[in-house]
C-alpha cells in the first residue's frame, strides 16, 4: 500500500484539489482578492478536512460499507447502506462546522474574528464534501491514512488559494483588456496554473 | 408572466460567467461531449425539483434550520439521480464518478433556493431553477464542445476530423484533454461575452 | 403557528428525516440489482474480450459466458480449490465474486492464506484460454484488467485494462483495443524458461534492445499509467507460476 509520505506529497501538489479537481472554487474566486483574507479561509478549509475526513471515514467503514455492520452481528453483513454515503456526509458536515463556530466563538474570540466568518461558507464547500467522497473511493486502509489525505488535501487548498491572491493582487496593477478584467483573468490565470501543477504528475 | 426574466440565467445573468457560482463540482466532467450532457441535465433536473419542493414546503421551513433542510433535500435527489444514472446509463455514471455526489455542493442550487424559492411560489420557482440549471449546463456543454472537438478530434464519440487530416500531419491537440484548459476556455468566452455586453466588465 | 419553537423543530426535522429515509430505501431497492447486473455485464464482457470473443451485444454476454466459462478458484500453492460451473453447483463461492484486489493485496503483503480466481473460457476449436484478472494502480487511482494465456501457459493471447481516473488521451489510452492488442502474441516466460513477462518500453518497442516478444510501446505522456501496466502485470501473473507449473 501506498507510504504516508506519498499520500501527503501526492494530495498536495499532484492531486490538488483546485488545480486537479476543481474543487471549491467558488469561494477560491470569491475570496482572494488579498493574500490576508485568503489566508484565513486557507486555513479554515484546511481545519474542516482534517476533522470531517476522518469521521466520514470511520462512519463509512463502520456503518454504511457493505458488510460493514459485522461487527454487530454476523447477521446484519449483507446489508449495504452505501447509497446513504452523500446524506450523511453533508449532515456531518454541516453539523462539525456548526460545532466548530460555536467552540471557536465560545473559547477564543481572535480566532473566531479571522476564521468564523468562513466558517458558515465552508458548509457548502465541494472542496469539503469532495474530500470525503475522494477518500470513500480510495479506500484508504486505515483511519491514519485518511487523516494524512486530509491534511494533504487541505494544505493543497491553502497553498492554491494563497497563491493565486498574490498573484491577483498584481495583477491588478497590470494592463488586462476591459472585457477581461476581474473573473476572466482569474479563470485563465487558475488555468495557467494548473498547467504548471500539472509538472508535478512526474514525481 | 415575464418570460424574458427568466432566460437571464442563459445570458446575462449566467451562473458560471457571470455569478461565479456553482464552477466547482463539474470541469472535470467537461473532457467530452456526453459526460457534460448527463451533467448538465442531472444539474437541470436536481436544481429545478429543489426549487419546487423548497417552495411547496418555504412556508412551513423553521428559520434556523433551513439550510440543513434544503441540503437533506438536495441531497436525497442527487442520491436518487446518482442511483438512476448507475442503473440506467452505467458507462456513463462510471465517467462522471464522484461529480454526481458534488452536485450537491453546487453553490447555483443552493444560491437559487436561498435567493428565490425561499420566497416565490412553486411554478416561478421551477422555472427559475430549470432556467438556472440549464444556463449552467449550457457553458458546460460549450466548453466540452472545444474540448473534445479540438482535443480528440471527435464529438459524441464520432470522429469529425476526417482521418486524411491526420495524414497530412493534423494532430489531436493532446493538452485539451488536460482539465486546466477547461478554465482557459471559460476565460475566453468571458471575454467574448463582455465584449459584446459592455456593462457587465469589472471596474479595476 | 411558531416555525420557531423548539418543538417544531424538533418534529420538523424528524419528520424529514423519516420520509427522506423512505423514499431513498425504495428507490435503492428497485434500483440495486439492476446496478448489480450492469457490473456483473462488465465483467463477463471484459473476460470474453480478453479470451478474443470480441463485439458480443450486452443481451448477449451472460449468456455466452455461461456457456463457455469454468470458474476455477486457485490458493497460493496452484491447486486447485473449487471449480464452478454454471447450473450445476450454485451454492459454491464462485470465482467471479471474489475481491481479486484484496486477495492480491494479501499476496503482497507476505500473507499465504490468498485465493485466485481463473477463468477458464473455452475456444471455438475446444482448446482452453485462461483468463487472469490483474489489478494495480495508475498514476490517479486503481487500474485493472484481464490478461488472457494460452493454455501452454505462455503465450498472451489477449488482454483488456480498465481505468478509474486515468488522464483522458494520454494514460487513460490503455483502455483503447488498440492498446490492448499489442499484448497479443507476447510470451511470460524466456527461452530459459526464467519468468520475465511485458515490458512496457518508453520511446517504442522498435528503438530498444528489448525481445519482441516481452515488450510493448509504452503510452505516449502516460509513463506513471505505462510503469503502473508493467507492475500490474509482471507481480499478480507471477503469483500464478505455480498454477502454471501445476496443471498447464
Amino acid at each position: 500500500m501506498e507510504s504516508l509520505t506519498e499520500i501527503f506529497v501526492r494530495s498536495i501538489f499532484t492531486e490538488n484539489m483546485i488545480f486537479a479537481y476543481f474543487l471549491g472554487m467558488c469561494s477560491y474566486l470569491a475570496v482572494s482578492k488579498n493574500v490576508k483574507t485568503a489566508f484565513g479561509l486557507g486555513i479554515a478549509v484546511c481545519f474542516v478536512l482534517v476533522v470531517t475526513i476522518p469521521v466520514n471515514y470511520l462512519i463509512y467503514n463502520f456503518l454504511l460499507k457493505a458488510g460493514a455492520l459485522t461487527w454487530i452481528s454476523a447477521q446484519l453483513g449483507n446489508i449495504n447502506l452505501s447509497f446513504l454515503s452523500l446524506i450523511i456526509y453533508i449532515a456531518v458536515i454541516a453539523s462539525i462546522v456548526q460545532l466548530l463556530e460555536m467552540i471557536i466563538e465560545r473559547y477564543s474570540s481572535a480566532l473566531y474574528n479571522s476564521l468564523g466568518i468562513f466558517l458558515p461558507l465552508i458548509a457548502v464547500n465541494c472542496a469539503i464534501l469532495g474530500g470525503s467522497l475522494f477518500m470513500q473511493e480510495r479506500n484508504f486502509p486505515t483511519v491514519g491514512h485518511s487523516l494524512v489525505y486530509a491534511l494533504g488535501s487541505g494544505i493543497g487548498w491553502l497553498l492554491a488559494i494563497v497563491a493565486f491572491a498574490a498573484i491577483r493582487e498584481k495583477t491588478r496593477y497590470s494592463k488586462t483588456p476591459k472585457p477581461l478584467r476581474g473573473l476572466g483573468i482569474a479563470y485563465i490565470t487558475t488555468g495557467l496554473m494548473a498547467l504548471a501543477f500539472l509538472a508535478f504528475s512526474g514525481i | 408572466m415575464n418570460i424574458r426574466k427568466y432566460l437571464g440565467p442563459l445570458n446575462k445573468n449566467n451562473p458560471i460567467t457571470v455569478q461565479v457560482l456553482g464552477v466547482c463540482s463539474a470541469l472535470a466532467v467537461t473532457a467530452q461531449m456526453k459526460p457534460a450532457v448527463v451533467m448538465c441535465l442531472a444539474v437541470t433536473v436536481v436544481c429545478g425539483i429543489s426549487n419546487l419542493i423548497i417552495s411547496l414546503i418555504r412556508k412551513t421551513i423553521p428559520n434556523r434550520i433551513r439550510i440543513i433542510v434544503q441540503l437533506v433535500i438536495v441531497a436525497s435527489l442527487v442520491i436518487i439521480v446518482d442511483q438512476f444514472l448507475q442503473a440506467y446509463f452505467y458507462e456513463i455514471s462510471k465517467m462522471l464518478s464522484v461529480f454526481v455526489g458534488l452536485i450537491i455542493t453546487n453553490c447555483i442550487i443552493m444560491g437559487r433556493l436561498e435567493a428565490f424559492a425561499l420566497a416565490n411560489k412553486p411554478v416561478p420557482s421551477l422555472i427559475d431553477g430549470l432556467a438556472n440549471g440549464f444556463g449552467y449546463g449550457i457553458v458546460l456543454i460549450i466548453v466540452a464542445f472545444f474540448r473534445e472537438l479540438l482535443g480528440s478530434g471527435t464529438l459524441w464519440n464520432y470522429q469529425i476530423i476526417p482521418a486524411s487530416f491526420y495524414e497530412y500531419g493534423y494532430l489531436n491537440n493532446g493538452l485539451m484533454t488536460l482539465p486546466s484548459m477547461a478554465l482557459i476556455i471559460i476565460g475566453i468566452m468571458i471575454w467574448i461575452q463582455r465584449t459584446k455586453e459592455s456593462e457587465l466588465q469589472e471596474k479595476q | 403557528m411558531n416555525t420557531d419553537s423548539n418543538k417544531y423543530v424538533f418534529l420538523y426535522i424528524t419528520i424529514l428525516v423519516l420520509i427522506v429515509a423512505v423514499v431513498l430505501s425504495l428507490f435503492s431497492i428497485k434500483l440495486q440489482p439492476l446496478q448489480k447486473a450492469n457490473t456483473d455485464i462488465e465483467k463477463m464482457y471484459q473476460i470474453l474480450t480478453a479470451a478474443n470473443y470480441k463485439n458480443i451485444s450486452k443481451e448477449n454476454v451472460i449468456n455466452q459466458y455461461e456457456k463457455l466459462t469454468t470458474e476455477i478458484i486457485i490458493n497460493n500453492d496452484g491447486n486447485v480449490v473449487s471449480v464452478y460451473y454454471f447450473k450445476n453447483n450454485a451454492d459454491e463461492v464462485r470465482a467471479f465474486n471474489l475481491s481479486v484486489a484484496e486477495e492480491y493485496q494479501k499476496a503482497f503483503d507476505g500473507k499465504t492464506d490468498y485465493i485466485l480466481p481463473v477463468f477458464a473460457v473455452k475456444n471455438p476449436d475446444n482448446s482452453i484460454t485462461n483468463v487472469i484478472p490483474v489489478a494495480g494502480k495508475g498514476l490517479w487511482g486503481p487500474i485493472w484488467g484481464y490478461v488472457a494465456i494460452a493454455s501452454d501457459g505462455n503465450t498472451i493471447t489477449g488482454a483488456i485494462f480498465d481505468h478509474k481516473s486515468e488522464t483522458p488521451g494520454l494514460g487513460g489510452e490503455i483502455s483503447t483495443e488498440k492498446f490492448a492488442s499489442m499484448f497479443e502474441g507476447k510470451m511470460l516466460f524466456n527461452n530459459k524458461g526464467e519468468y520475465v513477462a511485458v515490458k512496457l518500453v518508453k520511446g517504442g518497442i522498435l528503438n530498444s534492445n528489448i525481445d519482441p516478444k516481452h515488450g510493448v510501446d509504452a503510452i505516449s505522456g502516460g509513463t506513471i499509467t505505462s510503469q503502473g501496466i508493467e507492475k500490474m502485470i509482471h507481480d499478480c501473473l507471477k503469483l500464478y507460476i505455480p498454477y502454471i507449473n501445476n496443471k498447464l
